[in-house]
Parts: structure tokens; sequence; C-alpha cells
């Protein structure tokens, strides 16, 4: 054991540490920010999504890296706070965005392919004024209809629906459509950033205008000219339907032959586009289409009062169990026990220090995690100091029980901490999301515990025993009666 | 503190109170007492707090749509809070549209959770390997600081805590999820700590002249008398943070700290109960075919 000065070199240390911890949590950032909050404890949506090639083939990892950045432009441009886009694995990508008040929509944002197509209409049919909960049923019975159209030719079309608010305001309008299978024209013609929201100049109504690059005007030029020959043979009005991924979301009648200029409307609402679903539109158009089909496959949200109550409770749960592990050391160990909880309190603060500064995201879990290896800190003292007493029982000095308690101790410690940081790191390797924040928060609990328990207690153990202050066995929780006990020759009581 | 217990000698008694609970634990897993969360199988779990109104389950029953109201599984959370698990939802849209509707019915606040049941099997294998992975490097770690009869030792008593933990699941009925399994894994960390600190005394005590069984069983119960104080009091140490987070702790810490509470009792139970006389037993075995041998050739 290091002298008395060595001594107060740690602990000068170690105080120095605890006003970096003080600094990172309360005077670099008010402290309600400077800790990182999981989303199961402020609120907000997370979701998983997984890929998939339309042709059933493998993705590709670049092709997953792609599909991450184009998602994370498309949440930056809805202007949603400090999103976090990962990729996961090879074909996974979760997305994690703190406290938004319209889940839903984001997630359809994200996940949708947005490829564009655009589709000559070969038929349709439509149903006006279906209330909410029909929707579904109108839907089948409107593709019964199309599918005994003669334009209808399965394996080489498709129906696609579209469903408009109805204009008197009451319900759904659901349309249905016979196409091509594949689209005539994709969104490879749209023009970088060609989508925009605008307003009708004569209408005055909200529509999304569409430029094409040189090349898609000629090819839309062509569409329509033929669309505009067949309407005129069999007299029916040339639709031209405008759909992203399976999703039909306008369908108007053209009139002439079109150039590069065209428009997304809805003429059937009084303000045309609603402004959210225009805003959309514009946002996956000009962040392109995903390299690939990507399906949510786990998804959570937590509302921000569920994710508050959580805190509470873990925190109120912590906080009492700490207190609680506290007393119970003071209670066993007497003066060994004050030592051990004031190593255990420097314990608490650094961790906090640490979760601050690297920063870890403290998770439901991860509060577990903390539970925890405050138990694992307690116990490092306790194999320790049960080692001590065994050498006080054997009528050891103070001094040189705690030098034997150290030294044997500590090969002990080092085993059983050793296996904990072995299954935190499977953990972390083989899991994802919030258990990863208990992998993560439960290894640097341990090793933070090991430096505490071996380094600070000890420090502040040697320099009780420096300062002449008598540890009599009876101060360290040793009773008079068990030392006389196992001072007489060890005899090993048989039963059987 | 326990000086006439044999810990070596007396396996029959620990074995036998340790396979009465395993066995009442598989029955109560055979007979489907498993309740397996969505993580594992997929669905959707929504989840209400601060409700406004008290509802019955008829009243949130009523709220779902028709096709799902039927498979539901609805549990009150406290005073305010209600959780509702149904079978995967259709989409977005759907999804948003009950919530609206749980949310008008109660006047709480409504958080979701859907797992596809393609995901919730990936999750199943995950933790399945993380298992395994765990057990294998464990045993690894064990035979190369130890000997390979401390390491299969060990696995006995892991094998004891993970059934353990799992039985005591499917007896309670709480809810299996991903959390569960970590906490499983937590638990064969801290078992294995356990077991570590009795086998390191066993082997500073083992005197380096050959094998005896009497004297190897004499080592035994002399290690694990020195160090019951520190098995129990750690036992102790960790036990009251768990419990905290058991009363105090919403869902998931429940669940979590339930696992654990289960799963560390077993392992202290295990690391002197059944870890060290399956030492002994194995040594003595090794032992007896090692002095057979010779007579065979």
């Amino acid at each position: 054991m290091g002298s008395r000065r060595n001594n107060l070199i740690v602990l000068a240390l170690v105080v120095v540490l605890l006003g970096v911890a003080a600094y990172f949590i309360f005077i670099k950032e008010p402290v309600t920010q400077s800790t990182q909050l999981g989303l199961d404890l402020q609120g907000g949506v997370s979701a998983q999504l997984q890929g998939s090639q339309s042709g059933g083939g493998k993705v590709t990892r670049e092709e997953i890296q792609q599909a991450a950045d184009l998602i994370r432009q498309r949440i930056d441009r809805l202007g949603v706070a400090e999103p976090d886009v990962r990729v996961q694995s090879d074909d996974q990508i979760v997305v994690q965005i703190p406290g938004i008040e319209n889940p839903e929509e984001v997630i359809r944002i994200i996940g949708s392919t947005a490829q564009l197509g655009f589709y000559q209409v070969l038929a349709a049919d439509a149903q006006p004024n279906i209330p909410e909960d029909e929707i579904g049923a109108t839907k089948k019975d409107i593709e019964e209809t199309l599918q005994d159209d003669d334009a209808f030719e399965k394996g080489q079309t498709k129906i696609l629906f579209e469903e408009t608010p109805s204009v008197q305001g009451r319900g759904t309008d659901v349309n249905g459509y016979i196409v091509n299978k594949t689209p005539d024209m994709t969104g490879d013609a749209l023009q970088q950033n060609g989508a925009t929201v605008e307003f009708n100049q004569q209408t005055g109504k909200r529509i999304v205008s569409l430029e094409l690059t040189a090349e898609g005007g000629r090819q839309m030029g062509e569409l329509t000219q033929s669309m505009l020959a067949d309407a005129a043979a069999s007299g029916e009005p040339a639709l031209l339907g405008i759909a992203l991924d399976q999703d039909m979301q306008s369908a108007p009648q053209v009139t002439e032959p079109l150039g590069q200029n065209i428009s997304i409307s809805n003429d059937s609402l009084p303000e045309g586009l609603p402004e959210d679903e225009a805003t959309q539109l514009e946002t996956v158009l000009n962040t392109g289409a995903l390299p690939v089909n990507m399906t949510v496959i786990s998804e959570t949200t937590v509302g921000p009062t569920l994710g508050l109550s959580s805190l509470k409770s873990g925190l109120f749960a912590s906080l009492v169990g700490f207190v609680l592990v506290l007393l119970l050391l003071l209670f066993i160990y007497r003066a060994l026990g004050v030592v051990a909880d004031i190593a255990l309190l420097i314990y608490a603060f650094l961790l906090w220090g640490l979760i601050v500064i690297i920063p870890v995201t403290v998770t439901l879990p991860g509060i577990a995690g903390v539970v925890l290896s405050v138990g694992v800190a307690a116990d490092a003292n306790v194999v320790i100091f049960e080692r001590i007493k065994e050498e006080i029982r054997r009528g050891k000095t103070p001094r040189s029980a705690i030098q034997a308690g150290y030294d044997k101790g500590f090969r002990a410690i080092l085993d059983g901490n050793v296996t904990t940081l072995i299954t935190a790191f499977i953990l972390f390797a083989l899991s994802s999301g919030s258990v990863r924040g208990f992998a993560v928060l439960l290894a640097l609990g341990v090793v933070l515990s090991m430096f505490t328990a071996v380094v600070i207690t000890r420090a502040l153990l040697g320099l009780l025993g420096d300062r002449g202050i008598q540890l009599s066995p009876a101060l360290m929780g040793v009773s008079k009666a068990s030392m006389t006990a196992t001072r007489q020759p060890q005899q090993q009581a048989r039963v059987k | 503190m326990f000086e006439n217990v044999d810990f070596a000698r007396g396996w029959k008694l620990y074995f036998s109170i340790s396979g009465v609970l395993l066995f009442a634990g598989l029955v109560a897993i055979a007979l489907g007492g498993l309740n397996l969360g969505i993580d594992f199988q997929g669905g959707s779990q929504f989840t209400v707090a601060n409700a406004d109104r008290q509802v019955n389950e008829e009243q949130i029953r009523d709220a779902l749509p028709p096709e799902l109201a039927g498979d539901a599984v609805i549990t009150t959370l406290g005073q305010n809070g209600y959780e509702i698990r149904t079978p995967v939802v259709g989409g977005q849209e759907e999804q948003g549209q009950i919530q609206d509707a749980l949310s008008e019915a109660s006047g709480g606040e409504v958080s979701v959770t859907t797992v596809s049941p393609a995901f919730g099997e990936q999750v199943r294998n995950q933790a399945l390997q993380a298992v395994v992975a765990a057990l294998l490097i464990i045993v690894v770690y064990i035979s190369f600081r130890f000997q390979f009869s401390f390491a299969l030792a060990a696995m006995a008593a892991l094998m004891h805590d993970i059934l353990m933990t799992v039985g005591f699941y499917a007896i309670v009925g709480r809810e299996v999820s991903l959390v569960t399994v970590v906490a499983i894994l937590t638990v064969l960390g801290y078992s294995v700590y356990d077991t570590i600190i009795i086998f390191d005394r066993i082997r500073e005590n083992t005197p380096t002249v050959g094998y005896n069984r009497r004297r190897f069983d004499d080592t035994i119960n002399r290690s694990i008398h020195q160090v019951i104080r520190r098995s129990i009091y750690t036992t102790i140490f960790s036990l009251i943070p768990i419990t905290a987070l058991l009363i105090f702790g919403e869902t998931t810490l429940s669940d979590f700290a339930f696992a654990l509470l289960v799963g560390i009792a077993a392992g202290a139970y295990s690391s002197i109960f059944i870890a060290s006389p399956v030492l002994s037993l194995y040594k003595a075995w090794r032992a007896g075919a090692i002095r057979r041998e010779p007579q065979r050739a």
C-alpha cells in the first residue's frame, strides 16, 4: 500500500474528477439538458425498417446506406429536431425521433419507397361519399368490377386506388384505376428538386408542380399524344395517372399533349391539395426514391407523459435502492461502512459524469443497468471488507489486515467482474436499441466500480489508518466472540 | 455461519429441493404458462397513460376495431393506465385510428409498440444465440482461469438458474419480453461471479498434493464456510435495489426486476448448493475412472 502522500495524491485526483463531472453535469448545460434521455423516457418515435428487393434479391450494404441517407434527408426536410438514423445490420435501419406529434405521418414518409410513376389509365371506376369504416369493402367492390373490365389482363395490368375527401365533405371518394403493371414513365424523368408546392394561378388551389427533364418532357409528349389518340378512338376521356409507389396521387384528364411541366392537383377540395399532403409529396419526390423497398418491422411510439412517469418511477426506485444499500453497509461494517458509503457516493456521481461526457443515452433498461451496477460496486467493497475482517479475526493489526484484504480480495473481484463484462459485451453485440443502453451502462458501471473499490476506498482507508485513528475490531464490525472463536485451531464439524 | 452444514456431501437434499422447484416450473411451461410478449411473436401493444376517466375492459374493447377486439388482452396498470395487446395491426392509418379511439374513450395519452411477426422471430433467434454464446464463453473463461471440472460445475449451476427463472416466469405468468432475456443474461453474469468467488477460495485452499476425496470435500466445505457470509451479503446488496425496482418501477422495470430477483436468488443458491457438490462429484468420478483404467488395461 502506498504511503500517506500517495493516498493524498489519489484523493486529490478524485476531487479533480468530481469537479470535472460536476462541471459537465451542472455548469456546462442546465442539468435537465445535460443527460441524454432515450425515447422511452422522453417520448418519441422509434422505428426499425427492413430493406428488401422487389425481385427478392439481396440488399447490399451500399443500398441500405444510401436508403438511410435518403431517409435522413426526408426527416430533415420535415424540420423534426435531432433525428437519429442508423444502419443497424446489413439490411436494417433504425430511425429514432424524439418528441414528435404525428408519428404515423412521419413513419409513412420515411418508409415509402417513393417511386414516382406515370401511367396511362386504361379504365376507371369510382364510388363517392364512402364512410371511413367502409373504405376497405368499397375497394374490394371496385376491384371486382374492374377485374371484369375488358381492359384488365391478369399479369399485364394492375389496379391502383385513390382516396380523396368528398367534395360535399361527407366521407371519402374512392377511385380505382386499371393501369399497366409497370409505369409508363418513372421518377427518373423528374428534374432534380423538380417538385414544388405552388398555387394554381387561375383557381388559387394548392398543387404540386413537377418539372421534368428535357428527355422526360419528350417522353411525356409521346405518352400523352398516344393517350389522346386512344381517347379519340374510344370516346373515353384520357386520364394520366400519377402514382407514388402503389398509391394513385391524382389522375387528371389530359386534353392536349403535355411537355416538361405537369402538376398534381386535387380539384375536389376548395383549397386544392391538403397542405400536409402537398409537403409530403414535395419531400419524398425531391429526395428521390429509395433504392430498396423498406418495411416497418417494429415501431414504438411513446407519449411524453408515459416517458416522464417511467423516468420518475425509475429514478425513485433507484434512489430508494441506493439509500438502502448505503444504510446496510453502514450497519454491517460500521467505520468501514462509512468509507464504503463515501466511495459509493463518489462512484454514483462519477458514473453520472461519464454518462454525460461520453454521452450515453439513458434508457429504461439503462436505469436498470445502473441500479445493478450499484449492487456490483457495493459487492466489491463487501468482498474486500470480509477479507479484512477475516484477517483481523486471525489477529492481524487493522493496517496489515487492510493490506492483506486488498491483495487477496482483488483477484476474486477481477475474475467476477470479467464475467459480468463478458455478458455485457455479448448483449451489446447481439442486440439493438434500448438493450444496448443497458449493456453500455452495466459495463461502464462495472469498470468504474472496480476503480472506486480498489483505488478510492483503499486510499481513504489508508489515510484513516495513518491518521492514528484507532480502528478497533468492533468499529469494523467484528465481534469479540467471533475473534476468539476463529483463533482456536479450526476444526471442521462433519455432519453425517 | 452454517458451521454444521456439509455442503459437499449433502447433495441429495440440495438437488431434490432444486429438482422439485424445477419440475414445478417445467410443468408450468408444459401447460403453456409461458406468456410470450409481442417482442417474440409480433403484435401491437397500446399503452394508455394518465387516463382521466375510469373505463372498464368492455369499454376498451368497444373502442377497438371488431376484428382485433376478440383477441385483445387488456391489463390495468396502476390507477389510470391500461395496456392492450393485440395481433399485428394492419397499417399506419389503422394504428392511428385505434390510438385516437382509445384516447377518446379514456381521455389518456396512448403510446404504441408494434413488432412484425418476422422480426419477432429474428429477436427470438438472437436472444437464444446470445444466451448460448454467453454460456460458451463463460465455460471457456473458467476452463482457462481454473480447470475444466470447475467450468463443468459452473455450467450445471447456470443451467439450473436459467431453468429456474424461466420456470418461475411460467408459474407466475408474467410477460416474457426482450427485457427478460437481458435479465437472464445478467443473471448468468451474476451467478458465475458468485460461483467464481467460491471456486477461487477452493483453488486457494486446495493443497498441491494429489487428489483425495475426503480432503477435497473438506476443502470445499471450508472454502464455502469462509465465503458464505460474503455470498449472502452480496445477494442481499443486489436484491435490495432490485426489490425497489420491482415495487416502484413501472411495467418494464418491474418485469426486469422480477427476473433478476428469481435469477439472482437461484444463482446464490446454485453456486453454493449445486456448483460445489457437482464439482465434488465430478472430481470423485474422474478419480474413480482413472483408478479403474489401469486395472482394465
